[in-house]
């Protein structure tokens, strides 16, 4: 070599984790103590399947590093009055002011009763972007950890903009937080919304481009041409909110026409299809071991699921003698009953539901629903196997993903029930080529999925459901959203508060329901990353939500909407100045399943900015002012910074009774990190990850699928009959009935053992009109939204740079609409509209595409911002303002759907 | 320079990542990708198209350039001679690509705020009031070759927005080596140049799916 490269002499690897579908690695260029440019970590080439490159939005974090707008000393509120009309009168004041006012709070807090008088925790707490605050918080976690209770209930989009019932029944059925194709070995998916290109991070864009070049062929329905639309091989433009009744005709294809194709050795061994139902609709079991029986064509009679050698019948009726069990242990003993194998439920359940049908209801030729179900059965090569390292598992490279809304709200269940199923007809679920979960949250270990999969008496995966029982149903939320006691799916892990009925939590503060404890606002609430004044829906309604709240504190990077209203801003390190440990690899969401696992590093690249501090010393600093020192430093020992400090062979454990600087936390957990993904046999430190950056050691392939495990336990997935869920739903309402609740009747309707179909849009259009008292036929558009893959879950929208290139991806300049239906309307791009929901009305620039449904307009991102620099000018609506937060629009999971209706009027305004 | 237009996804990393090698200035953008559209509702198809600077064989740029600062090497990597341009703009309208611009403001994101401190140290003073386009990262070229890397292999020698793309929609490399990546899929793809007609031989092909 002669000079130094043009690339740059000194490259600081780190790490970016701005999405969900991340981390990825790079590397900063530094000159002279500057930063200025972002290049990709070519180190992890080999071993990282983006092929260590990130994406454009961490391009934007020099930008981000530098940014004039930062907030870089603490800031204290002057004004007491809150609101959007109000100048919030910042003022900067010391660390030490600002860190003992917060001390002080919790101390009080602590001293008084931490638990409100409706039994609330009157501290609150709210993160965004799916998890990934978390990797830039430091040791927050143990801090709030030992400062517990806290409400995480308050969303700023959880469950509403994220992929909400695959989430939870996702989670039930095969440990699948997140689904993905198993991309590198697919050939064909079908894709109803699922945007992958605009939200699948470096590892799903760079997976599919390969998957493309094999020949791959993806079929994408939605009703606009998304970034993923446009890279598919079809796109099938479906009318908004009926994809269930698409994926239902697929079934009943599969099962009407096409059955003796069908993978028979899969359902009859690997799911609950050959289990019979008795008359009530719970399992007929045997009486003495209470184990769901089957009919065995071999013996000629009723056998428990378990027994050997068995040839249980699929289909059929037998008049049995049996014992039923029901919800709160209700039992019926049988003599002679009428009984029927799921399977056989499931195929009269089916029927009605034609291609014909569908394709009236979707406003999609029924011959396209036709041929796609016999072009996904004919890829999935039913009876075929392939050998990973050793083992011998079904290949069935054909897949189905779901986006968001159709994941959403009612329907999701749906969606995801016949998504599963459909996975489960040829086989395709959890194998080779097939839909693969990749990551669990509610379950534990959570960077296990095969660990976390544990037998049920009843012969399926083991879910930890919040209980419905009279004993121990939880009567009284615990936090303001209720997820354990209206959502026994939701688990009780650190992230089930974020998957209630986030929206929940916002609506009581206007209004609470029946028979319910009062509303109460936090006395005191944390915010970071997030900004729920503009991310959730209603903002409107949020920002005098938040506007009461008594005391906010958010750590702050520049002024924002949420912030606006805070009693006092912390300006942490951001990005590129903070230090933290991450675990990658494995398998993780969206489409990060690697061949290795291990550990990276994000550290300061330069100096830090202004008087900002690191998270970790930020967390420390209170832990210590607060009293809880021993408590905080016990939660990073116990694994709260992401790895636990102690193992079988090592212990890197802290002292509990002192302050420890950052560097000392990180070298530990680095240590143990090195010493777990080696069994005690390293521990490279703080030092070796600085300059390195990342450690690997190799993760089996065979962990992407849970087949392996599923075959060694015996185990059966839950599908097609929803037995459980049956159960606990009728529990549920008889608790609810039994205090006097009605008005979560609807929801409890959902728990269906084969789910209903419905009229979905209907749901949204007869809400809308109760609820407002308007007609529908006033608001004759639905509006949807779409990911923006510049901006989604960066919080990057005071970013210059990522302003610029988005701006080249067309629909971030205004309202998309069908360019036929602009012209019958006599609108044309440029023009400016207002924009009406039955709930408010905002304005926006008309963009005119041909890829778009003439009854669907598009709203990318979020956006309608009025307080954060730089975005503030952008004049760019959101539907989010839009969007009512109803009850009768949200789902038993307690979720609800992006969807809104609208009118647009053509105003007289010039760009 | 090869496209694979079945594999852009129009993310645009390309663009920003060309920005920030380059520092230049807001507005300015010497690689992009177009969101285009083609056919009518629901007949219709979007495609994502990056572009900039197609260092053609024939460059209509040089040919009106009056102080020849517009030159081909002979690698056919087409250059502009700061020191020589005088900003006249001929160049900026004759290209058919639209690949050229004129910067008359210095490199600055938010406008009436400090200065960042990258934007500092990234002045390039000498590409103020002259025309400026992709120069195919031409000093990591030179470099490799000085040092025996290969361009479009090894990322020190390849062009900042090749290295981003995560994709790999975009590769670079020697179209006169036979049995370079760059032939080899020349010859099993179907591709076009744009604006071909124009008969300026574009440098940039793109690739449309495999032959077979």
């Amino acid at each position: 070599m002669t000079d130094a490269p043009p690339t740059g002499a000194n490259r600081i690897p780190t790490y970016c984790y701005q999405c969900v579908a991340g981390p990825d690695l790079l590397k900063v260029r530094v000159e002279d103590g500057v930063a200025t440019e972002v290049q990709p970590n070519f180190d992890a080439r080999d071993q990282a399947p983006s092929g260590g490159k990130v994406c454009v939005k961490a391009f934007g974090l020099i930008q981000k590093l530098y940014n004039p707008h930062r907030i870089t000393t603490p800031m204290k509120r002057t004004n007491p009055r809150k609101g959007r009309d109000q100048d919030p009168g910042f003022v900067p004041i010391d660390w030490d002011e600002a860190l003992d006012i917060i001390a002080g709070k919790i101390r009080q807090i602590h001293a008084e009763e931490p638990l409100d008088g409706s039994g609330y925790p009157r501290i609150a707490a709210s993160f965004g972007g799916g998890g990934t605050p978390t990797y830039y918080m430091g040791t927050l976690p143990a801090f709030l950890g030992a400062i517990a209770p806290i409400d995480f209930g308050f969303g700023s989009g959880q469950g509403v903009k994220c992929y909400h019932s695959e989430h939870l029944y996702g989670e039930f059925w095969h440990r699948a937080f997140t689904v993905a194709p198993d991309t590198p070995e697919c050939d064909y998916v079908l894709s109803f919304g699922f945007n992958v290109e605009a939200s699948g991070g470096v590892c799903g864009v760079k997976r599919h481009a390969d998957a493309r070049d094999r020949g791959i062929r993806r079929v994408q329905i939605e009703p606009h041409l998304s970034i993923t639309a446009a890279c598919s091989a079809e796109w099938v433009p479906i009318r908004p909110k009926t994809d269930a009744a698409f994926l239902f005709a697929l079934i009943h294809v599969l099962l009407h026409e096409q059955r003796q194709r069908l993978d028979l050795e899969f359902l009859k061994t690997r799911t609950g299809a050959p289990y019979l139902v008795a008359p009530n609709g719970f399992y007929l079991r045997d009486p003495e071991t209470e184990k769901p029986l089957l009919f065995d064509l071999k013996r000629k009679r009723a056998v428990p699921f378990d027994t050997p050698d068995i040839d249980p019948a699929l289909e059929g009726s037998f008049d049995l003698d049996g014992l039923e069990i029901g919800a709160d242990d209700d039992r019926w003993l049988h003599r002679g009953a009428r009984v029927t194998t799921a399977f056989g439920k499931l195929l009269d359940h089916m029927k009605p539901f034609t291609p014909l049908w569908a394709g009236r209801y979707c406003d999609v030729h029924h011959k396209i629903i036709r041929r796609i179900a016999l072009e996904f059965l004919d890829h999935a090569r039913v009876g075929e196997t392939v050998e990973i390292e050793g083992r011998t598992l079904p290949y069935r490279p054909v897949a189905i993903v779901l986006g968001k809304t159709v994941n959403n709200g009612w329907g999701g269940y749906q969606c995801c029930w016949a998504r599963t199923l459909m996975a489960c007809l040829v086989g395709a679920l959890e194998v080779p080529g097939g839909t693969l979960g990749t990551t669990v949250r509610l379950n534990r270990p959570a960077t296990d999925r095969n660990l976390s999969v544990r037998p049920s008496p009843d012969g399926f995966i083991d879910y930890p459901m919040n209980p419905t029982d009279r004993d121990n149903w939880l009567a009284e939320p615990d936090v303001r959203n209720a997820n354990r006691t209206l959502v026994p799916l939701v688990a009780n892990s650190p992230w089930s508060q974020a998957l209630g009925p986030t929206h929940l939590a916002w609506m009581q503060q206007q209004q609470g329901p029946e028979h319910w404890p009062q509303a109460t606002p936090p006395d005191l609430w944390f915010v970071y990353r997030t900004n729920p004044a503009i991310s959730f829906w209603d903002t409107n309604g949020i920002v005098d939500t938040i506007a009461r709240f008594p005391f906010t504190v958010c750590f702050a990077y520049t002024r924002d909407e949420t912030n606006h209203m805070a009693d006092l801003l912390l300006p942490e390190r951001t990005d590129l100045e903070g230090l933290q440990l991450i675990r990658i690899g494995g398998t993780k969401f969206i489409e990060q399943f690697w061949h290795y696992q291990g550990f990276a590093l994000r550290q300061p690249v330069v100096e830090p900015e202004g008087d900002t501090r690191d998270f970790t010393w930020i967390a420390t600093e209170l832990a210590r002012r607060c009293g809880v020192l021993e408590k905080y430093n016990r939660a990073i020992n116990r694994g709260a910074a992401g790895v636990p400090l102690r193992g079988e062979h090592y212990d890197f454990s802290l002292a509990t009774d002192r302050v420890h600087d950052v560097e000392t936390i990180w070298d530990a957990c680095c240590r143990a990190a090195s010493a777990e993904l080696t069994d005690g046999q390293e521990q490279q430190g703080l030092d070796y990850y600085r300059e390195k950056g990342f450690r690997l050691s190799p993760f089996p392939r065979l962990k992407w699928y849970l087949t392996a495990t599923m075959e060694d336990l015996g185990l059966r997935y839950e599908l097609p009959y929803q037995e459980r869920l049956f159960r606990i739903g009728t529990e549920l309402g008889r608790r609810l009935h039994e205090r006097g609740i009605s008005w979560w009747d609807e929801q409890l309707e959902e728990y269906n053992p084969l789910p209903a179909m419905e009229d979905l849009p209907g749901i949204w259009e007869g809400a809308l009109e109760r609820n407002f008292h308007i007609d529908i036929d006033d608001y004759p558009f639905w509006l949807v939204t779409s990911r923006s893959m510049q901006y989604a879950w960066g919080g990057n929208v005071s970013i210059q740079l990522i302003r610029e290139v988005a701006g080249n991806i067309r629909g971030h300049g205004g309202l998309v609409i069908n360019a036929g239906k602009a012209r019958e309307l006599g609108l044309k791009d440029g023009d400016r509209v207002e924009i009406r929901s039955p709930l408010s009305a905002t304005r926006g620039y008309v963009v005119t595409r041909e890829g778009i449904r003439p009854d669907t307009l598009l709203l990318m991102g979020q956006f309608d911002h009025w307080a954060t620099p730089l975005a503030k000018e952008f004049g760019m609506p959101s539907m989010n303002a839009l969007t009512p937060m109803l009850l009768d629009l949200t789902d038993a999971s307690g979720s609800g759907a992006d969807l809104a209706r609208v009118q647009i009027t053509r105003l007289e305004e010039t760009p | 320079m090869l496209v694979d237009l079945n594999r852009c996804v129009g993310c645009q990393t390309c663009t920003a990542a060309c920005k920030q090698t380059n520092a230049t200035a807001p507005g300015v953008q010497w690689r992009r990708v177009l969101d285009m559209e083609s056919g009518s509702y629901p007949e219709v198809r979007r495609t994502f198209v990056p572009v900039g600077c197609m260092h053609c064989e024939d460059p209509p740029c040089a040919d009106v350039c009056p102080t020849l600062a517009t030159q081909q090497r002979d690698d056919g990597i087409v250059t502009i001679d700061y020191d020589l341009c005088i900003g006249c703009a001929y160049c900026i309208v004759a290209c058919p690509y639209q690949a050229r611009s004129r910067v008359d403001y210095p490199n600055q994101a938010y406008p009436g705020r400090p200065r960042m401190k990258h934007e500092q140290r990234t002045e390039h003073f000498e590409r103020r009031r002259v025309a400026q386009k992709c120069t195919f990262c031409v000093d990591r070229i030179d470099y490799g070759l000085a040092n025996g890397l290969t361009p479009g292999v090894d990322p020190d020698a390849t062009p900042g927005c090749v290295n981003a793309c995560i994709a790999d929609a975009l590769v670079f490399g020697d179209l006169e080596q036979a049995d370079g990546r760059v032939a080899e899929l020349l010859a099993s793809h179907h591709h076009f140049r744009m604006h071909e007609e124009l008969d300026t031989g574009p440098g940039l092909y793109y690739l449309t799916g495999p032959r077979s």
